[in-house]
């Protein structure tokens, strides 16, 4: 599918800010599954300074500044991207989970690079509670593929999508406690019970392309972040699982950036210098498949 | 018997002795002295209790006088202690150490940019991946593919300790912000004061060299070819545990001290605020933590960063020393992977064995750490060594097994130990055997490690110290040249350190610090006279209660309250030990100099060191008041405590004239104004009578220090007019409200932001044509028991003078507003907003 991408955030301030610096996550990866086109990322009020970079995760990452005093930023990136559904071989899905723990497995093929994320990350700290829930799904000798995705489909059914139950802050012991969460915590908690057992999982940022609801027409602009979780297969296959719609990625997911944990890669953080007390902060995402363009 | 020979001779009966495991440094297993002992002729061995004592005295007071003083978490700063008896270390000895610890930098350097760069360690498992990927300082917003520093160890320091083989081995690298040179130079500047004939006469490198290197190896850190690169040294804040050897540093080097506010990045340049303009940073001597170097991309909750530092880092604009992540060395877990590394990285066996170490990330390992709990210490890979030590082996074991890649097992080393100064209190057990560990730093000058010859040595309390944080005791390392005619440091060609003044006297947090040394040291001397005239009259009057003198002693005791707030107590001596020793009482002489210290110690690069003389005789009088119970001497400790805080005012006059040199007046002067107003307006509003006026207003021309000009002036008369006269409005005397305001408005006007019109100058200006318009017989003039008119204007002084010193914050001393996260903000859904100009309506 190919889809044209808009992602903007709009903060309005009720003083001027003099000084603002701020580092984005918003160009999508280039990958086997997924190419990107024309993408850009632009900053208003123009920025003095703009770089674009690769981050440790291989991820595009922008930084500006801009030090005209303003009351308003918009950062908005834009592009094409087409994204086919990735496939992944029999015999890795059904390989014992337990044979895919890189610190434990420390030969294996990239094993090394994947120990990063089998580790506990800043966000995704390691509880016993997500321990203890995943070793339902996660029992011995069971393949990989099919362990993983029980426990997807657990945590989907176990848990309440609830804008209100938690914040950005919240941890991993409060999302089990409550039962309840938004994308990004049911990634985090995923990552947990996967982690919690020796498996490498990585957190993913990016978007699903959804469809209107029957009889309404695509309302531009209604669509918004999403998480999911990939899961470490052995070399260099991962495999994407989205416990918040109960799926493995397909071809509606545009990978925008992955890391340990959101911290790695939020859409847009920055640093400000302003005497105001408020800020109002919209964002617009919009996903919309290419045959709709024009 | 000498107090060498005294300890030898100890060692030998077993109660007296340490711990027989122990290597010691002085004596032989045989019972003779080593090699450098007997090579300092007899001069050191011929060392008295009596030259000890004295020795260590003179330590005491210089340390003092020098305001050395080592932080302790969430207590005051206490200060450094230096035994007297150096750790001395012959050539052959030191000479094997130094070519393990430049190998050692060497490796750790190549470890450094292996984990930034190729990471070859970890994908050919020379190094467990988890060792470095699960250590906090792993630093992945420099660990990129666009970013590479070939170099990015420049200094280090490296802790030792002995094995019971006498064999030096590495107990911990720190990589991060090493601390400690500034300590080793000082122990080094008062030990030679201190032992004068004994440093001579003993050949030991000397270390001044070694800064000069330092200073050169940072200048020359610069990207590019720079002619004259500015190098910045970054410190948390006098705050911060080292405080002190990071302004000393700064201040040897001749480097600005400056914190993460007085820092900007600009277009991906580091630059710093001069007064009105930004200049920029080369060089950034790191003493913050890398994790807090910058809210942007590490811990964004930092308040000692500089917002973006991290992308001017990858983009080579800036250099920071040691580079950013650097603190991922600082891991035990490395320690027993280091001699594989060294084998691939350098191509070398490694020299220096470090302490024997196992990561519980490997499963053998953990076994055996986990075998034998009693003997080994159990500490996380980035936490600090002594942190599980309370807790039981079943504990341990359930931390260990729940994250295992996270912990190590250590040996514990007997170290060595050496004499140590124990007081002169029991003849010939006056030096007492104290394990010891070394700190030794290495630098990367020119394209060799050079690591410096002497160092730190710690004292290590015995396990069962009653304290933890009681203050550490040092010593000086000496080691003794092979031939006398070697340089000093091995470093002939080095220039020596020429004496550049840094330039950050514009800083505004610089300006700020030097209002306040304005402010409190005024407040001090103030409050110092107040109590010395409240004391004296108590002296002669409180067993007398009607007496005219006990009736103004209440009045003068009201001026007291005013300024330091009332205390519940009858007992006036205890009250005036609780105004000049309690530090929490607001308003107290101690809690002033708290805020002096406080505000010097901000600026303490760009002040003479003699001004910590000051707080070396006010500490020596504070520490005879709390051991004598006499009442005198609160007059005795008080005057002392004056006589220092005086001795500012010699700092000040040698001060050069720049904006800080003004703006310290500026505080000076308007303390004094504020302080007078108080004075005046606690006591002399009020009419009491002839004879109870008359003792009042001696005792304010007193705290006011105008007794004795009011005396030839009007040869001891004294009335209200006359005072009034000389505390308010005479222009020559140096303690008058308008002398101080004239001053004011001096010191303004040499402000760069001053403008002539600008709001602290006409502010002051206002101040002086009111006082101008002001008749002393007004003021004097009685209305029942009061003097309105006096009271009204002393209110309307003080307002004014107040709102003064808010104007001169706001103009000279604003630094903008302080940086904060993007998302930090609240967040509304909308503003009130005018619907005509579309602008926030502000509520």
């Amino acid at each position: 599918m190919k889809y044209a991408v808009r992602h903007t955030t709009t903060y309005t301030y009720d003083k001027p800010v003099s000084d603002s610096l701020g580092v984005a996550h918003l160009r999508p990866r280039v990958l086997p599954w997924q190419t990107v086109e024309d993408y850009e990322v632009q900053v208003a009020p123009a920025p003095n300074d703009l770089r674009e970079d690769l981050d440790h995760y291989g991820n595009h990452v922008t930084y500006f500044q801009l030090t005209e005093p303003h009351q308003r930023l918009v950062v908005e990136g834009r592009g094409t991207v087409e994204v086919l559904t990735p496939v992944h071989a029999e015999e890795t899905l059904v390989t014992p989970w337990e044979r895919l723990r890189p610190l434990v497995q420390t030969a294996a093929p990239l094993a090394w690079t994947a120990t990063d994320v089998a580790l506990p990350s800043p966000l995704v700290d390691q509880v016993p509670g997500a321990h203890d829930y995943a070793t339902a799904s996660l029992r011995p000798g069971r393949p990989v593929g099919e362990a993983v995705t029980d426990l997807m489909h657990r945590i989907h059914a176990d848990f309440e999508y609830d804008d209100t139950a938690t914040t950005v802050t919240s941890t991993i012991a409060h999302v089990l406690e409550a039962r309840a969460g938004v994308c990004q915590d049911f990634a985090h908690l995923l990552l947990a019970c996967l982690r919690g057992h020796g498996l490498a999982a990585r957190y993913v940022s990016g978007y699903l392309s959804t469809d209107p609801p029957p009889g309404r027409e695509r309302v531009v602009g209604a669509d918004a972040s999403h998480a999911w979780v990939e899961v470490w297969l052995g070399g260099d296959d991962w495999l994407a699982l989205d416990p918040t719609n109960d799926q493995w990625a397909g071809d509606r997911y545009v990978t925008v950036a992955w890391g340990r944990d959101y911290g790695d890669v939020p859409p847009l953080k920055g640093v400000i210098f302003t005497e105001a007390r408020k800020s109002t902060m919209q964002v617009a995402v919009d996903v919309a498949p290419w045959a709709l363009q024009g | 018997m000498t107090v060498i020979r005294d300890y030898a001779a100890g060692l030998n009966q077993p109660t007296l002795g340490g711990d027989p495991h122990r290597y010691d440094e002085v004596v032989g297993r045989d019972g003779s002295l080593r090699a450098p002992w007997k090579g300092l002729a007899e001069r050191a061995v011929r060392l008295t209790p009596g030259d000890l004592a004295r020795a260590d005295d003179d330590i005491v007071r210089a340390l003092a006088d020098d305001g050395v003083t080592y932080g302790r978490p969430g207590r005051r700063p206490g200060p450094w202690r230096l035994d007297p008896v150096p750790l001395i270390l012959d050539a052959a000895s030191w000479g094997q150490l130094e070519i393990g610890l430049a190998q050692r930098a060497e490796l750790l350097n190549a470890v450094l940019a292996d984990l930034y760069g190729e990471r070859r360690l970890l994908a050919e498992g020379l190094v467990p991946p988890a060792v470095v990927m699960g250590h906090a300082g792993y630093a992945r917003v420099v660990a990129r593919p666009s970013f590479h520093e070939p170099h990015p160890l420049v200094l280090s320091a490296t802790d030792l300790g002995r094995d019971a083989h006498g064999e030096w081995r590495v107990l911990a690298d720190r990589t991060q912000a090493p601390s400690g040179l500034g300590y080793a130079m000082e122990n080094r500047r008062v030990l030679s004061r201190v032992l004068p004939q004994l440093y001579r006469e003993s050949g030991l490198h000397r270390m001044a060299p070694f800064f000069s290197a330092l200073r050169s190896a940072l200048q020359q850190a610069a990207a590019g070819d720079m002619p004259d690169p500015r190098v910045v040294v970054l410190s948390p804040g006098s705050h911060s545990e080292t405080a002190y050897d990071q302004a000393f540093i700064a201040s040897a080097l001749g480097f600005p001290l400056v914190e993460g506010s007085d820092l900007v990045v600009c277009d991906g340049w580091v630059q710093m605020r001069v007064f009105g303009r930004l200049e920029r940073v080369d060089v950034i001597l790191r003493r913050v933590d890398s994790d807090w170097s910058d809210p942007l991309e590490l811990r964004g909750d930092s308040r000692l960063g500089v917002a973006g530092l991290t992308e001017a880092v990858r983009r080579g604009r800036v250099r920071v020393v040691n580079g950013l992540g650097a603190g991922v060395l600082e891991n035990p877990a490395l320690l027993p992977y280091l001699p594989a590394v060294s084998e691939a990285l350098l191509g070398e066996p490694l020299l220096l064995d470090s302490v024997p170490t196992w990561w519980c990330g490997d499963p053998e390992s953990r076994e055996r750490v986990l075998d034998d709990l009693e003997h080994l210490q159990v500490r996380r890979i980035d936490g600090p060594p002594t942190e599980l030590a309370e807790l039981g082996p079943d504990e341990i074991r359930a931390r260990v097994l729940a994250a295992p890649h996270a912990y190590v097992g250590q040996e514990l080393l007997p170290l060595s130990q050496a004499p140590v100064w124990r007081g002169a209190t029991v003849p010939g057990r006056e030096v007492r055997p104290q394990a010891l560990t070394l700190r030794t730093f290495t630098l990367r000058y020119g394209s060799a490690y050079r690591p410096l010859v002497g160092g730190l040595v710690t004292l290590i309390e015995p396990a069962n110290a009653v304290d933890r944080w009681s203050p550490q005791r040092s010593k000086d390392l000496w080691v003794l040249k092979e031939d006398p005619a070697q340089p000093d440091q091995g470093l002939p060609e080095v220039q020596p350190l020429t004496h550049a003044r840094s330039s950050t006297g514009t800083v505004p947090r610089v300006l700020e610090d030097m209002f306040w040394f304005g402010r409190e040291s005024e407040r001090c001397e103030d409050m110092l006279r107040l109590v010395l005239v409240c004391h004296a009259l108590a002296d002669d009057y409180r067993t007398r209660p009607t007496s005219t003198g006990n009736q103004g002693l209440q009045v003068m005791l009201t001026a007291v309250a005013r300024l330091a707030g009332r205390q519940d107590t009858d007992d006036l001596d205890a009250e005036f030990r609780s105004l000049l020793l309690d530090y929490d009482r607001v308003g107290s002489f101690a809690h002033s100099l708290d805020g002096l210290r406080d505000a010097l110690a901000g600026v303490r690069d760009q002040l003479s060191p003699d001004i910590w003389r000051a707080f070396g005789v006010t500490e020596r009088a504070a520490y005879a008041l709390e051991t004598n119970n006499h009442s005198h001497q609160v007059a005795d400790s008080a005057g002392r405590m004056l006589t220092g805080v005086l001795s500012l005012q010699g700092v000040l006059a040698n001060m050069i004239r720049d904006h800080g040199w003004h703006m310290v007046h500026l505080g000076h002067h308007l303390e004094r104004a504020l302080q007078l107003c108080h004075l005046m307006r606690a006591t002399t509003t009020r009419r009491r009578g002839i004879d109870v006026d008359r003792e009042v207003l001696t005792a304010v021309l007193n705290a006011a220090e105008s007794a004795v000009t009011h005396q030839r002036r009007y040869r001891g008369y004294v009335r209200t007019g006359g005072v009034l006269e000389l505390l308010l409005t005479d222009p020559d005397n140096p303690r008058s409200l308008q002398f101080n305001l004239a001053e004011l408005a001096t010191h303004l006007a040499a402000l760069p932001a001053s403008t002539g019109s600008s709001r602290p100058e006409r502010l002051v200006t206002v101040l002086l044509e009111q006082l101008a318009e002001t008749e002393v017989a007004t003021l004097v003039a009685i209305g029942g028991e009061s003097r309105p008119n006096l009271e009204a204007f002393l209110d309307q002084m003080l307002a004014q003078l107040t709102r003064l010193g808010e104007a001169v914050s706001e103009l000279h001393l604003a630094t903008g507003p302080a940086p904060q996260s993007l998302v930090g903000l609240p967040v509304v859904d909308s503003f009130d907003t005018d619907a005509a100009t579309g602008e926030v309506r502000l509520p």
